[in-house]
């Protein structure tokens, strides 16, 4: 993603919907998982979750990388995993 | 000849000070000259000392940064446009946040043979009870190896190009090796963060 693409984004409101997604996604973290977000900080799990609900600065951080990869989602799939579900039906 | 500053004060510098030293540890077994720059010694007057009087091909920052920093001990900023033309000639890699935004563009313009960098944070997830053992955080592991790719290839003589291209190589097998086993998939979106903001200027 381009810096442009990247503020852009960054720029968009950030919906209710999406937030409840990410929020469900972090939630599946064990609490014993710590993040850093290099010189902001580490944060735990419920610290991220709450960040992500108020949608400070790491909150929408967290949101851009959840859904950067989200989105990515059908790239990251190589082709040997393409190949794998079309045999397994 | 290479320079690694591995600064060690928070939780985050003091992973990258321990997964950092497999890149010595590498370079050892390669008979190659290191400097490594740790802790204390992972000041602006000492870098700026080792830069200028021992010349290093290749250096390697670790730590936090900004657009327009790069930062070793207790975050004193030991580059920035200021001092910059000291990596002149030199091929960089700084594993820190925002970096590559502004002070890899600034690098290159000053000289630089080529940088490595990031335009986002760094981030990476790691185990809380494993802190003491940094080594054997299994959670930790994908994302520090992975960007340690980035360093290995550079002291084998790749140029920045090269060396970013084998880290994201690096990155998408660990991403598909982690998408098929019993390791948290939680872990593949910051490795996929990471490799989206990584940066190379030549």
């Amino acid at each position: 993603m381009t810096n442009k693409e990247q503020e852009q984004k960054n720029k968009e409101e950030v919906s209710d919907e999406i937030v409840n997604l990410v929020i469900a996604r972090l939630e599946t973290i064990p609490p014993n998982v710590a993040i850093s977000v290099g010189k902001e900080g580490n944060f735990g799990v419920q610290e991220l979750i709450e960040k992500v609900r108020v949608k400070d600065e790491i909150g929408k951080k967290i949101i851009d990388m959840e859904l950067h990869y989200l989105r990515s989602l059908p790239e990251l799939l190589t082709p040997k995993d393409i190949e794998k579900d079309v045999s397994d039906h | 000849m290479f320079l690694i500053t591995r600064p060690r004060y928070d939780k985050t510098t003091h992973y990258l000070f321990y997964w950092t030293g497999n890149i010595i540890q590498k370079a050892q077994r390669l008979g190659l000259t290191i400097y490594d720059l740790s802790k204390e010694r992972a000041s602006r007057k000492t870098v700026e000392s080792f830069l200028i009087k021992r010349s290093p091909q290749v250096t390697i920052f670790n730590g936090h940064g900004s657009n327009e920093t790069m930062a070793g001990q207790d975050n004193e900023i030991i580059i920035n446009s200021k001092n910059a033309k000291l990596l002149a000639g030199k091929t960089v890699y700084m594993r820190a946040c925002n970096a590559g935004r502004v002070l890899g563009q600034r690098i290159i313009a000053d000289g630089s043979k080529g940088f490595v960098g990031y335009i986002e944070p760094f981030m990476f997830p790691y185990d809380k009870d494993k802190i003491s053992r940094p080594l054997e955080d299994d959670l930790a592991k994908p994302c520090m190896e992975c960007s340690n790719q980035i360093a290995y290839s550079l002291i084998r003589g790749s140029s920045a190009k090269e060396a970013h291209e084998e880290g994201i190589k690096k990155h998408k097998e660990k991403i598909d090796e982690l998408s098929t086993s019993d390791m948290p998939p939680y872990i593949i979106a910051f490795l996929f963060w990471n490799i989206s903001n990584q940066v190379y200027y030549e």
